[in-house]
């Protein structure tokens, strides 16, 4: 009997080679960067040149699942541009996968497949105006969209920047929130909740700098990136739809718990999404559809 | 024509056939009590292969997924990490495997091979298996009290994805090929020309069979697909359901259609670990949960909800093109709480025929 006669007709016909999509590929940790509190930036790359190149054609908002072998894997945002050199992650210390990623040291190898996810549709977003709201590590995966937005920056109109956090410690990614205050043609702007005498910069909710004098956000023809904790997350979702946002367009990324990363491992599903695959990047409109917390 | 027939003492010289090809073949037996399971045919049990029997509450969706499979092995020396996969490509037939095992089995193959990924592991295993379907005609031990194909529309004969179709016919067999690997094993002698009598009698067998089903309320199935897509069920409903379930993920493990794993890693050798993935159950309190404890799927009723939407939800059966129940009944028969399939078909079936009895009424109130 022959088993190519099987292969044609008792299964969907499926292009040959499949590739193994659970096979992640070695990496090495070039360096570790202390953020905040508990939070440090990995920055690695990929043992083979060809992974590498291949790797750095992921788009912005997409995600990557990280192997520490003997531990096991975890999601993870990618913080950087495609457009910029070096590939990192920031990863916060919260479960036994990342805490084994903590203890890495620059040199050591892991492993790394991805990457995964829809990422946001930036080509869709030419000729609009960006605004971009982040409470705390919310700026983690939304980094990569700002600056994939900076370096097309012909490609937009008018750019701006949201970032509060309880503290001023907690401030994400602060040089770069610097670096951007700096750059012309980008509104950034910044906000704590609570505050030292040492702090001369906003006092409030991140919605409070929607309504700062001088601020003036445009809502027609504006795409809002939101991303932060649930309850900062509702908050600006209620604010901007009283600004006359319309729900599709405000976009957001959701993490969910995720074992595959594509599709098969049915852990991320909610409602009629699988997020690994349909998302994390789902506009508000589909959100409320999905129907479960965010 | 495709088909043939054959003595009925011949029929499980298809089994000898398949060993002599090389292939390990799987079987349906008798256990020690009155449980029956698949397993593989050696010289030993040949001649207890059952052709009619219940179907095992175990099912045959191991060989193509199995409960624990390895995925890679790394070893780790000098601070360098080489990385393997482990792949298997067993050359294997599933013997008297049922029509709601057939659909099982394709609904996996639009499922891990299907859309954006393919599984690769599931591809090797599925490659070179071979189905031969015993159709199920024996209405006084083939049919369980649970079952619902009928409704479901996948039995009790499979109209298509197995490589031989046996049904029998009494004194003989008929057998249909559905794919050329299975029209090649005609050539063995045992196979012969069929009448148009042996057909006949085929129509009126099936005829006969389908009227012995219960007719349970599943005949409902279609509509509570349609309530559930448009997202009629209340939440009351969903919180009945729940409150029944138990826990115990029995209904996942029994069902030839759920597809959900885990992936965990385990050290086998001082610098040596296996990363292997495991039947995970949607059914499970932690299915959901992420690092750092937040759950967005707490109360038990939502996890009873998913197994349910993800079934029944219109936009999943076209996803797939497949539904990812195929009538089986299995966690009918284990579930403590009784909201297997059938059950919460009805369930959800009455509630909403309540609720759009109420509305009648009110609107019967307005417009008099
Ligand atoms: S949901 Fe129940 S009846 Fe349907 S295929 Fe799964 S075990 Fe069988
Ligand atoms: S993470 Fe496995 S299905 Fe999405």
């Amino acid at each position: 009997m022959n088993s190519s006669a099987i292969e044609n007709v008792t299964r969907p016909i499926v292009p040959e080679p499949i590739e193994n999509v659970y096979l992640p590929k070695v990496a090495v940790l070039d360096r570790v960067v202390d953020e905040i509190h508990e939070l440090k930036t990995f920055c690695w790359h990929f043992e083979d040149p060809a992974e590498q190149r291949a790797f750095k054609r992921f788009r912005p908002g997409q995600f990557a699942q990280v192997s520490l072998f003997g531990v096991g894997e975890f999601p993870t945002s990618l913080p950087p541009s495609p457009t910029e050199d070096e590939t990192f992650f920031t990863v916060r210390q919260v479960g036994s996968c990342t805490s084994a990623l903590h203890q890495l040291k620059a040199g050591d190898k892991f492993a790394i497949r991805g990457p995964y996810g829809n990422g946001f549709p930036m080509e869709e977003y030419y000729g609009k105006n960006l605004v971009f709201v982040a409470g705390g590590i919310g700026l983690i995966p939304l980094r990569s969209a700002i600056v994939y937005a900076l370096a097309h920056r012909d490609k937009f109109q008018r750019i701006q920047i949201f970032h509060g956090a309880k503290t001023p410690k907690e401030l994400m990614y602060v040089p770069k929130l610097l670096e951007w205050e700096r750059t012309p043609g980008v509104d950034c702007h910044m906000t704590v909740d609570r505050a030292g005498a040492d702090w001369t910069g906003n006092v409030g909710v991140v919605g409070s700098l929607f309504k700062k004098p001088g601020v003036e956000v445009p809502v027609d023809n504006t795409i809002a990136f939101v991303c932060g904790p649930p309850i900062m997350f509702r908050f600006v979702i209620k604010d901007l739809l009283g600004m006359g946002f319309q729900e599709r367009n405000i976009v957001s990324t959701l993490e969910r718990y995720m074992k595959c990363g594509v599709g098969k491992c049915g852990h991320c599903c909610i409602g009629v999404a699988y997020v690994c695959v349909d998302g994390p990047v789902f506009t508000y409109e589909q959100i409320k559809k999905l129907g479960e917390d965010i | 024509m495709r088909a043939r027939v054959l003595d009925r003492d011949d029929a499980l010289k298809i089994v000898d056939l398949l060993r002599r090809q090389g292939y390990e073949v799987i079987a349906p037996f008798y256990g020690r009590g009155r449980d029956t399971l698949f397993d593989t045919v050696t010289d030993q049990n040949r001649d207890r292969v059952q052709i009619h029997l219940p179907n095992p509450y175990y099912p045959p969706k191991r060989y193509v997924f199995p409960h624990i499979e390895r995925l890679l092995k790394v070893q780790r020396s000098n601070g360098d990490l080489h990385i393997e996969p482990t792949y298997e490509q067993p050359l294997r037939a599933i013997f008297g495997i049922r029509s709601c095992d057939i659909a099982g089995i394709f609904h996996l193959d639009r499922f891990y091979l299907g859309r954006e990924f393919r599984d690769i592991y599931y591809d090797n295993r599925r490659k070179n298996l071979l189905l031969i379907n015993v159709v199920c005609s024996d209405p006084e031990v083939d049919i369980g009290e649970e079952c619902f194909c009928m409704c479901s529309d996948t039995g009790p004969a499979a109209r298509g994805h197995f490589d031989l179709q046996l049904m029998d016919l009494g004194e003989e067999f008929l057998a249909v090929a559905g794919t050329p690997a299975g029209e090649a094993m005609f050539a063995d002698p045992i196979f012969k020309k069929g009448t148009e009598a042996h057909i006949a009698r085929r129509r009126a067998i099936l005829e006969d069979v389908r009227k012995r089903f219960k007719p349970i309320t599943t005949s409902w199935f279609s509509a509570a697909i349609q309530d559930v897509s448009k997202g009629e069920i209340l939440e009351k409903t969903w919180e009945e359901i729940g409150n029944r379930c138990l826990e115990c993920g029995g209904c996942t493990y029994v069902c030839p259609a759920c597809t959900c794993f885990t992936v965990t890693d385990r050290q086998v050798g001082p610098n040596e670990i296996e990363r292997v993935r495991i039947w995970d159950s949607c059914g499970l309190d932690g299915f959901t949960r992420m690092a750092g404890g937040f759950n967005p799927r707490r109360a038990v009723h939502d996890r009873r909800n998913r197994r349910f939407f993800r079934k029944l939800a219109h936009y999943f059966i076209q996803r797939e093109l497949s539904m990812a129940c195929v009538g089986c009944g299995r966690c009918a028969a284990v579930c403590h709480g009784d909201i297997g399939m059938p059950s919460v078909v009805e369930m959800v079936r009455r509630a909403t025929a309540e609720v759009g009895k109420a509305e009648a009424e009110k609107h019967e109130l307005v417009s008099h």
